[in-house]
């Protein structure tokens, strides 16, 4: 079955620093994959690559047979144009670690914002969607609050729900639990896990070591902007091959013996 | 020292009273037009064509490096009387380009602080760049631009005194007029200062007004 | 329009830089002495010096500062036979009266800007105020005063040109008579303009530098 996320030999640097230096990974729909790494690994930089919000130095994307970017015969970049890119990114759903609501709207009017302007739904059908969104992320009551006014973990699955709402075919999560104190965390893994039981497609950026393992089919280690190890989620996580991974899950699980217990 | 004449204040009030008008006149459309010049040079200098950003800076450069009097002379010795432009349009028109500089660091600066991510969150829904302007970025722009653009507002308001000096009956040449007519500066000039102080005084009570309602809810 | 006969004018204006300079100098050393007494006194636990401050401070930047330069040259004279001062020193008075105003702002923000916590950590460690004020508060509060205060220092330079108004011979003045007398617009304004730019752009040098330092003492 052909991948839904197709990246081949991908390159990013900024100036002289490589951030990525040839990555490939593939997803298939209603997979689950999890990157993890140390900080400055790069895994940041891929999702936000996938979704070309920066410009790969090298490679090849390809998300649900449209090419983002690749290289020609001289070695050259070539990206998909302004007018094909936001056609695309309506397929991409992206969760940022800042959430980025848009303070001066509901929560409400933010999810009805983009599905209005970009793909003309009508808002009495725009408002019903949201709502069901809003339902399904468990809040169904804070419609008509501010983002100010709700906390952490609250503003996040509003975030999941605003990306949702324009029905993509694949989502991407950046790091969505970092800047949560850590009791709402718990709140916004559920609301990924039930997608992910709901057969979406997804790439999750994470350091929650046992939701990586309970909810995704596959995880990838990064370190030092290349792949370090990548497989199933039980053999990475589980019993993993490479030392360096050995290494970190060490490291990780060693600094937090409650995530043990978040079962 | 004397003693206050009140009676004259009563006299000349109907000559102040149209005279403020026409300070009021000069400060509106003043506004307006600045505002507008001044989103126009503050979208240039974010501009991605190197020129455009260049000219604009060059324009804040000089027009903020120049007194307000001298943009008015500007305006009407020059400007003025090759378009053939009463001494009220010439007054609007160098108030404006005076004003318009500084309205344009106001909104630039409104517009910068409007964070990354809003832009980025914006582009990841794919929403265009008119629509992301229109919804996203003015509205909270706004929000931040209001005690800085409020305050330059006043400033503009008390700048239109100057357009006495190019022959415009405003508030304070009226005030002047009569003052040496009538012998009495004190009484006079006392009460041209509050009248302005009135006038500042709606513009911080409206400043308050728009910080409330632009207010983010918490 | 020729540049030579800009370039004629200039040396004429600039007969008229002492007076600005020295206009622009006095104002400056009265009204950063003025701003300070009434930064403190907006500041004081005594109730009525916060008051009175801050009622001059509303009233000064409340209207235009032309009016106060005509209240100094036309009301002041009719309170007392004292205070009838000539063009030059009339033009001073408002003009450091109106800058203090607004330098009081300045020093007083630079001055809050410490927070009541440092001051308490500093008696809990035993310091004097003396040492207090001299090592915590004062380079905390330059680096945020001195921004604004010199902002205001050119704002003042600037507005020097409306001595003019009230026959101050400096150079806006000399402009202004080449206008009518020889009849040509666009060369002397030029020149005026030129030389203000040249000016007002040394200070911002001097502000740049200014604030390079401050940053370098961090």
């Amino acid at each position: 079955m052909a991948s839904l996320v197709s990246v081949k030999g991908l390159k990013m640097s900024f100036g002289d620093l490589e951030i990525l230096k040839g990555i490939d990974l593939e997803v298939r729909r209603g997979e689950v994959l999890s990157i993890i790494g140390p900080s400055g690994s790069g895994k940041t930089t891929i999702l936000r690559c996938l979704n070309l919000l920066e410009r790969p130095t090298g490679g090849q994307i390809d998300i649900d047979g449209q090419n983002l970017c690749n290289e020609d015969s001289d070695g050259q970049m070539e990206y998909a144009t302004k007018r094909n890119l936001r056609e695309i990114r309506k397929g991409i759903g992206l969760v940022f670690q800042q959430f980025n609501l848009f303070p001066h709207m509901t929560a409400l009017e933010n999810i009805v914002e983009a599905p209005m302007a970009v793909n003309n739904v009508d808002r009495s059908t725009a408002v019903e969607a949201a709502r069901d969104l809003l339902e399904s992320v468990g809040l169904a009551k804070w419609a008509d609050h501010y983002p100010l006014q709700m906390s952490g973990g609250q503003q996040q699955r509003v975030a999941i729900a605003r990306a949702l709402a324009m029905e993509p075919a694949v989502m991407l999560f950046d790091e969505v639990t970092s800047a949560v104190d850590p009791e709402l965390v718990g709140e916004i893994l559920l609301v990924m896990r039930h997608l992910a039981e709901q057969g979406m497609t997804m790439l999750v950026v994470t350091h929650e070591m046992n939701f990586a393992a309970d909810v995704s089919d596959r995880v990838l280690f990064m370190d030092n902007g290349v792949v370090v190890e990548e497989g199933p989620a039980t053999q990475v996580l589980g019993a993993p091959q490479n030392a360096r991974t050995r290494g970190f899950l060490r490291a990780v699980r060693d600094r937090a013996p409650m995530d043990e217990e978040q079962q | 020292m004397g003693s206050w004449d009140w009676s004259i204040i009563q006299r000349c009030w109907p000559l102040m009273r149209d005279a403020a008008w026409v300070s009021i006149n000069l400060f509106a459309w003043s506004l307006v037009l600045a505002t507008g010049l001044g989103f126009v040079l503050a979208l240039m200098r974010m501009s991605p064509i190197r020129y455009l950003r260049w000219l604009s800076a060059l324009y804040v450069l000089i027009f903020r490096g120049l007194p307000a009097l001298v943009i008015l002379f500007f305006a009407y010795f020059w400007v003025g009387r090759s378009l053939n432009l009463s001494p009220f349009q010439s007054g609007v028109v160098g108030l404006s380009v005076a004003a318009g500089a500084y309205k344009a660091e106001i909104i630039r600066a409104g517009l910068l602080a409007v964070g990354r991510g809003q832009y980025e969150a914006s582009e990841a829904l794919g929403l265009s760049r008119a629509h992301l302007m229109r919804r996203i970025i003015i509205p909270q722009a706004v929000r931040v631009m209001i005690p800085n653009y409020m305050s330059n507002a006043t400033l503009l308001l008390k700048s239109t005194s100057l357009a006495s000096v190019i022959g415009i009956t405003e508030l304070t040449g009226r005030a002047r007029q009569l003052a040496n007519s009538t012998y009495k500066p004190i009484e006079i000039l006392t009460a041209a200062g509050v009248i302005y102080l009135a006038l500042t005084t709606v513009l911080t009570v409206s400043q308050e007004i728009l910080e409330r309602r632009f207010r983010l809810k918490t | 329009m020729s540049i030579d006969t800009i370039q004629e004018y200039v040396p004429i204006i600039l007969k008229g830089f002492w007076i600005t300079v020295r206009l622009f100098l006095w104002s400056l050393i009265f009204s950063t002495v003025a701003g300070f007494i009434l930064a403190l006194m907006r500041i004081s636990s005594v109730a009525i010096l916060r008051w009175i401050s801050g009622l001059i401070g509303w009233l000064f930047r409340g209207i235009p500062l032309l009016l106060i330069l005509f209240y100094a040259f036309f009301a002041l004279p009719e309170i007392s036979r004292s205070l009838m001062f000539d063009p030059f020193w009339a033009a001073v008075v408002g003009l450091s009266i109106w800058t203090a105003a607004y330098q009081s702002e300045a020093i007083r923000s630079g001055i809050i800007a410490v927070e009541k916590g440092q001051f308490e950590a500093s008696e809990a460690l035993g310091m004097t105020k003396r040492h207090y004020m001299r090592r915590i508060v004062i380079p905390q509060s330059i680096r945020i005063t001195v921004p604004p205060f010199i902002g205001n220092a050119i704002n003042t330079m600037k507005q020097t040109s409306l001595a003019a108004v009230i026959t101050v011979p400096e150079m806006t003045l000399l402009a202004r008579q080449i206008i009518s007398e020889d009849f040509k617009v666009a060369e002397p304004l030029l020149a005026l303009a030129f030389i203000y730019l040249v000016l007002t752009t040394l200070l911002l040098m001097v502000q740049l530098g200014l604030e390079r330092i401050f940053r370098l003492k961090v």
